[in-house]
C-alpha cells in the first residue's frame, strides 16, 4: 500500500497551489515528485523500514 | 571534440532541459510544469540562443508522466511556440515504469531526439533505476525504427563502458552528454570531466550537465573543449547562491559565456548539421 504519511494537498498554509501536491505528514512539507513516487504501492517500501524522513524524525539509525 | 575545435571556432549546441521530473514547483515557482508553461519557456529558450529542448511530460499534481499521449500534449505546444528548435524527448528511468519506457517516442511526429541512459542508478538507499542492457537496446531499437537521434546519458565512468558496447550501431556522430554530479554520478570536477572527453570514441561530439552549482563551471569548461552545453531548471534552480534561476536566464548565461570565450552559439540547423539529424 501507499505510504500512510503521504498526503494531497493545495496548500501548507505558506504555499498555495492549484492543484493538490505531494506532501509528506512526517516532515510537514511538501515533496519533490520524485520522492512521492517511492511513496506510491509500486516498490512495496514501508516508512519504518525504508523511509529516511521517517527514521529521522523516529531517531532511529539504519542499523536498528 | 577538442581544444582545436574550439580554436576553429565550432558552434556550441545549447540544450534547454526545462523541466525533468525530479523537482517541481515546490522546489521553484519558474519550473514550468503543465504544457503552455513549458511551451513558454521553450520560446524563451529558443529566442535566448537554444537550439535543443529536452523535454518531459507531468501529470496535474506535478509528477512525472510517461504515456504517449503527455508527451504529444508537450510536444505539440512546444512546436507550436517554437520556430525551428529541436525537440528531445526524455526516455529516462528515474522514476519511469520499465513497461512505459518507451512511450515518449511514440508521439506523432516522433521525436528528432530522445535520451538514452546507459547504466543503472541508486535512487535513495532501496531502489535503482535498473537501465539494464536489455532495455538500454530495446529503446535503442525502437529509436532507430523510428528515426530518432539517441543522446546517450553517460552517468559515471562505467556508462561510458556501456556507451562503447553499443557504439557500432550508432548513427554519425555519436552524441553523448557527460553528467557530473552526487550519488551514482562521476563526482564534478574540472579533470574528472577531461578524463571522460579523454576517452571518447574518435568522431563523437559531447555534451554536459553539471548539477546545481556545478553547471556554470562544467559547462564552461567543455565549450573550451569543443563541447555542447547543456543548462535549465531539470538540473539547477539557482543562478548563483540565493538567486533562483529561470530557464530563460539559464540560457542566456550559456550563451553569454560561449561569446566571451568565442564559442558561436549553433542555430538549430547548425545543430542538425553538427549532430547529424
Amino acid at each position: 500500500m501507499a505510504c500512510p504519511h503521504l498526503a494531497y494537498r493545495e496548500s501548507d498554509g505558506d504555499r498555495a497551489f492549484e492543484t493538490a501536491r505531494a506532501y509528506c505528514t512526517v516532515v510537514d512539507e511538501f515533496v519533490r515528485p520524485v520522492r512521492a513516487d517511492t511513496c506510491t504501492e509500486r516498490y512495496g517500501l514501508s516508512p519504518e523500514r525504508d523511509c529516511e524522513y521517517f527514521r529521522a524524525e523516529a531517531g532511529l539509525d539504519w542499523d536498528e | 571534440m577538442t581544444y582545436d575545435d574550439y580554436l576553429d571556432g565550432k558552434p556550441a549546441v545549447v540544450t534547454a532541459a526545462l523541466t525533468g521530473g525530479i523537482h517541481g514547483k515546490e522546489a521553484s515557482p519558474h519550473l514550468p510544469e503543465t504544457p503552455a508553461e513549458i511551451a513558454a519557456d521553450a520560446a524563451a529558450c529558443e529566442a535566448a540562443g537554444a537550439s535543443v529542448l529536452h523535454l518531459h511530460a507531468r501529470r496535474e499534481n506535478g509528477e512525472r508522466a510517461f504515456s504517449t499521449e503527455r508527451f504529444q500534449a508537450v510536444a505539440d505546444a512546444v512546436r507550436d511556440a517554437t520556430d525551428d528548435a529541436i525537440l528531445q524527448h526524455s526516455t529516462g528511468g528515474t522514476a519511469a515504469p520499465a513497461a512505459l519506457r518507451a512511450e515518449p517516442l511514440r508521439t506523432d511526429p516522433p521525436p528528432e531526439m530522445a535520451s538514452l541512459d546507459m547504466g543503472p542508478l541508486n535512487r535513495g538507499r532501496r531502489l535503482t533505476s535498473e537501465n539494464t542492457r536489455d532495455t538500454v537496446d530495446g529503446l535503442h531499437a525502437e529509436m532507430r525504427e523510428r528515426g530518432i537521434k539517441p543522446e546517450l546519458e553517460v552517468f559515471n565512468d562505467g556508462h561510458l563502458n556501456e556507451a562503447l558496447r553499443i557504439v557500432d550501431d550508432l548513427a554519425e556522430p555519436p552524441y553523448l552528454t557527460l553528467i557530473l554530479g552526487p550519488g551514482t554520478l562521476t563526482p564534478p570536477s574540472p579533470r574528472n570531466l577531461q578524463h571522460l572527453v579523454d576517452q571518447l570514441p574518435a568522431g563523437a561530439e559531447f555534451n554536459t550537465l553539471g548539477f546545481g552549482r556545478h553547471q556554470l563551471p562544467l559547462t564552461t569548461h567543455a565549450l573550451l573543449l569543443g563541447g555542447h552545453v547543456r543548462v535549465g531548471l531539470e538540473d539547477n534552480l539557482y543562478l548563483r547562491a540565493g538567486e533562483r534561476a529561470t530557464n530563460e536566464a539559464l540560457v542566456e548565461r550559456a550563451v553569454r559565456v560561449a561569446d566571451e570565450v568565442g564559442r558561436p552559439v549553433a542555430t538549430p540547423a547548425e545543430a542538425r548539421d553538427l549532430l547529424g539529424l
